[in-house]
């Protein structure tokens, strides 16, 4: 008998707001967290807009000398896990250190710190360059400083698979739980890139929207779509056995039911128009749902031309007609692409929907395409009851991820 | 500045956690004030640019205190 997962608590630092609250409220209210770049001159750059974080001072939850050494995606993973586990009221001493994980990614890592260190390199030579660039730049400095942070001593790793990297760590988290490796699992994903290298990096592969108006730029689903508008922050959710949960008291939030993953095997950064392995995870994800009773879907709805198209063939392959009548909505027309944040933000909003019975909408669908015909909930959050919602992540090397959360009831 | 001033300087820049009453020439480094191998080499970066002087590794091999470190930075301002 395999054990049943949920979630207890959760945590975030997003472009809307420095916890789920704040963010989930403006969210509803379909206000955008884009902005004009303001973490660097972005003056010589193609793109000039992003959804950064705002307002975010590590010292309210580092030390001043681990915040010196930390990169900001970790700093915003601490905060978020902080959170989490408050959220949770989970209590770690030396009773249950060794049955909690932590399993947090990030897409791309400390960029800022790598980038500031190359700068000392080529300008001041080897022997200048920071001993703490290692541990600043690599993705599992996220889980390790959480670690350290909390005592929880169990497995602590990280995982990449760009944009689906929110997703795949729930995902992971949850069959671990799932099987019995581990009783309690701190899970999410975390980036910071709206950094010079970031943002010409993903500029140049042409996955960025150019447009000069932040508030309007990110429009996934609609047909004046022109790309991604890179977000930042961190997700991470309380992800524990139900009989864990059970034993220590615990608010029971949702319960993770499904998690398919499946690739593309087909170019590094562009989806396959069929929407072939984006059809086949969310059918893994189903396997023990029936999936007419499915009745959200968060969309990964990137506002790329690509992404949307491919995305929308693929939930109108699975559901046939009932595509249709399912509302499904892209949180990144406010919040932008948080990359390795975001599968696990759309997760925590999958669960808020569920409680609050409120969809928050796509906002900026105003032009319709003819390929991306379905309901997105645009503009206006929904009143709608939903028990079953689907997440779905798809990542630059053809990565399909998706989770299925569900309304916690006893039986 | 006198040396101890600076390297007192140095040592609240890479550790801006410290509390500065603690750093006297007595303390310990690594227990007194929590400066771990990674720390020394970025307190060795800080003193380079404080004194304009490179210290190689074995001139800060069986340092302990910031007594310590204020001699090697005494005896190199000598030379």
């Amino acid at each position: 008998m395999f054990n049943r997962v949920v979630v207890t608590g959760y945590g975030a630092i997003t472009p809307l707001g420095l916890n789920v609250e704040d963010t989930w409220q403006r969210l509803v209210a379909g206000v955008s967290g884009v902005d004009y770049i303001s973490l660097f001159d972005a003056t010589d750059f193609n793109v000039k807009i992003a959804a950064q974080v705002k307002n975010f001072n590590p010292l309210d939850y580092l030390d001043p000398t681990t915040a010196r050494y930390t990169d900001r995606f970790t700093q915003f993973s601490v905060a978020a896990s902080l959170q989490a586990i408050e959220d949770a009221k989970l209590k770690i001493d030396d009773t249950n250190r060794y049955d909690a994980g932590i399993l947090i990614g990030s897409g791309v890592g400390g960029l800022s710190s790598l980038s500031r260190q190359l700068e000392v390199l080529n300008t001041r030579g080897p022997v200048r360059v920071s001993p703490y660039i290692v541990p600043m730049m690599i993705a599992d400095n996220a889980p390790s400083q959480v670690s350290i942070k909390t005592g929880i001593r169990g497995p602590n790793f990280s995982l990449v698979s760009s944009c689906s990297t929110g997703t795949d760590t729930l995902g992971i988290a949850y069959k671990m739980i799932k099987y019995g490796e581990i009783k309690l699992m701190i899970a999410g994903g975390a980036d910071a890139a709206v950094t010079p290298i970031g943002i010409a990096g993903f500029s140049q592969a042409g996955a960025l929207s150019r447009s000069t108006d932040p508030e309007k730029a990110s429009r996934p689903f609609d047909a004046k779509r022109d790309g991604f508008v890179i977000g930042e922050g961190a997700a991470v959710l309380v992800v524990e056995s139900l009989d864990y949960a059970r034993s220590r008291g615990a608010d029971i939030l949702a319960e993770i039911v499904g998690y398919g993953a499946t690739s593309d095997a087909y170019h590094i950064t562009q989806p396959l128009e069929s929407g072939e392995g984006a059809v086949k995870a969310i059918e893994f994800a189903l396997a023990d749902v029936n999936s007419d009773k499915v009745d959200y879907i968060n969309a990964h709805g990137t506002s790329t031309p690509l992404n949307d198209i491919s995305e929308t063939r693929a939930i109108k392959k699975v559901f046939g007609n009932k595509a249709y009548e399912i509302p499904i909505s892209s949180i990144k027309s406010m919040v932008g692409h948080m990359l390795g944040a975001a599968g696990a933000l759309e997760a925590i909003v999958c669960c808020k929907v569920i409680n609050d019975s409120i969809i928050p909408p796509t906002i900026n669908l105003e032009n319709f395409d003819p390929e991306c015909d379905l309901d997105y909930v645009p503009n206006v959050a929904r009143a709608s009851d939903v028990r079953i919602a689907v997440s779905n992540s798809f990542g630059f090397g053809g990565h399909n991820s998706v989770l299925v959360i569900r309304r916690y009831s006893e039986c | 500045m006198d040396v101890f001033d600076q390297v007192k300087k140095a040592i609240c820049k890479v550790q801006p956690g410290v509390d500065e009453s603690k750093i006297v020439l007595s303390a310990l480094l690594d227990d007194d004030l929590e400066v771990d191998s990674l720390g020394m080499v970025e307190l060795a970066l800080a003193l380079e640019d404080a004194f304009g002087f490179y210290l190689p590794d074995e001139e800060l091999e069986g340092i302990t205190t910031v007594g310590d470190i204020v001699s090697v930075i005494n005896s190199k301002l000598k030379t």
